[in-house]
């Protein structure tokens, strides 16, 4: 278990941060272009979490919404912080405890990443929303739950799930096809266990 | 390299104060209102902010930061005006739509927030270079390593946008449908983002070699290339932003006894 959360912070690691938070940029950017009514916005997170580790998918997320709140302006994303900082832990924890080896059993990663987004999201929500997310699918579930008279908090959960598991769903899903395409020789800059034989 | 943050030096004086200070200010302007219990307070904030906006040059640009928040304002006033759970007096209806008067007043107080949030974010970030903000916390014992990581992102993304565009025109240049159903465009997804994710982690392994060459895991002490001019308006400010904010808070816990 010691293993779950052991982190290499050598330059290779330091380096995959910077590129996991451009592929975040990348998911989102592609999401609007292609109107997709996802955020797709944390693929890099989950890159980083299955590549790196609990904690190196975590300090993707957090770093992620503090540069996404300083470029645009948008403080509430720094807010969010949490939520990316779970989601990377959650991924990162469910990929070292081998659920990312086939796309069935990846499906649970997508599960946990999804729960967390939602538990840390939820209450946010409602503190600085009054409940609404801003994803019109998502908001419009919400109007019709306050309409039929049940607590904010729950009403603003069912709108977290709707939106936030479907989406990391296929978070995950793309994740996995991207690690499967990747060469042995990137991916074994990031495995823990490697050892550096000396010849000296 | 610039493609990415929101600013752009104009020898102003709000670009020359330090960035704590900004930063304080960025606190004291979001926590007075709401220590405080809004009311009056709101209007106050932004209109500091807004002024600031003003003499930093950088009010037309801080437009496009706001705007999106309208439309998220206005889904507050529709649902909290409509559904919120203490609403009792009806203010007015339009059609078959009945609005009422607790959840409006409670949408206000979000959307005053919000906008009072955005705006005093938007003097900071609007009038502060990142690179600089990250100097100073490096010079405070902030991690070189995480000063890197957030550095070398003001490069890497817009070098990755640049990427972007060529595959986009690649792919459409084979035919790809980027437009259709939701289906079509989901299956679009895959073949555009993975050239580029691939390629971004390929090259990190350039990356560390090279920084690994220049010594970046050195333990020792490093120096930096800019020395900052103290401003004798920083300690002023400070001084003042901290005054205010405990004079709110002591003025809360007065009425609370």
């Amino acid at each position: 278990m010691g293993n779950l959360f052991k982190t290499k912070l050598n330059a290779a690691t330091i380096v995959l941060i910077p590129a996991c938070i451009g592929i975040n940029y990348l998911g989102k950017l592609f999401a609007s272009l292609l109107k997709l009514p996802l955020w797709l916005d944390c693929i890099g997170t989950c890159v980083g979490a299955c590549l790196g580790g609990p904690v190196i998918g975590g300090i993707c997320g957090a770093i992620n919404n503090i540069i996404y709140g300083l470029t645009t302006g948008d403080n509430i994303t720094l807010i969010y912080a949490l939520t990316s900082f779970g989601i990377g832990i959650a991924v990162g924890i469910t990929a070292r405890l081998g659920f990312m080896e086939t796309l069935p059993k990846s499906l649970v990663c997508a599960l946990a990443g999804g729960l967390a987004a939602v538990i840390i999201s939820t209450p946010l929500n409602v503190m600085f929303w009054g409940g609404t997310t801003g994803n019109v699918w998502g908001d419009a579930v919400f109007a019709i739950t306050q309409a039929n008279g049940m607590p904010v908090l729950l009403g603003s959960f069912i709108d977290e799930v709707l939106v936030d598991v479907p989406d990391k769903l296929l978070t995950i899903i793309i994740t996995f096809l991207i690690l499967k395409g990747l060469p042995e020789k990137i991916k074994a800059l990031y495995d823990v266990d490697a050892k550096v034989e000396r010849l000296d | 390299m610039s493609g990415l943050s929101l600013y752009v030096d104009q020898g102003t004086y709000l670009n020359k104060l330090h960035p704590y200070t900004k930063l304080l200010y960025v606190f004291a302007a979001i926590l007075i209102p709401l220590i405080g219990g809004g009311g009056i307070l709101f209007p106050v904030t932004i209109g500091c902010s807004v002024i600031l906006l003003i003499l930093g040059k950088t009010l037309k640009r801080s437009f496009p930061l706001i705007a999106f928040s309208f439309t998220l304002i206005i889904v507050i006033f529709l649902v909290q005006g409509m559904f919120y759970y203490g609403n009792e007096t009806p203010l007015f209806s339009l059609g078959f739509l009945a609005f009422y008067r607790e959840g409006v007043l409670y949408a206000l107080r979000i959307g005053l927030n919000i906008l009072n949030m955005l705006l005093s974010f938007a003097v900071f970030v609007l009038n502060t270079s990142p690179q600089e903000l990250v100097e100073e916390l490096e010079k405070n014992g902030f991690s070189p390593k995480f000063g890197y990581v957030i550095n070398s992102v003001f490069q890497i993304v817009p070098q990755m946008m640049k990427t972007k565009d060529t595959i986009v025109d690649a792919q459409r240049s084979r035919g790809m449908e980027t437009e259709g159903s939701l289906m079509t465009r989901i299956r679009a997804f895959m073949p555009l983002i993975s050239p580029v994710v691939m390629s971004a982690l390929i090259n990190t392994r350039e990356r560390a070699i090279a920084l690994e060459v220049r010594g970046f895991g050195r333990k020792n002490k490093k120096t930096f290339i800019n020395d900052r001019q103290k401003l004798k308006g920083d300690t002023v400010i400070r001084i003042i932003l901290v005054l205010l904010t405990a004079g709110v808070v002591i003025r809360r816990v007065y009425s609370c006894l």
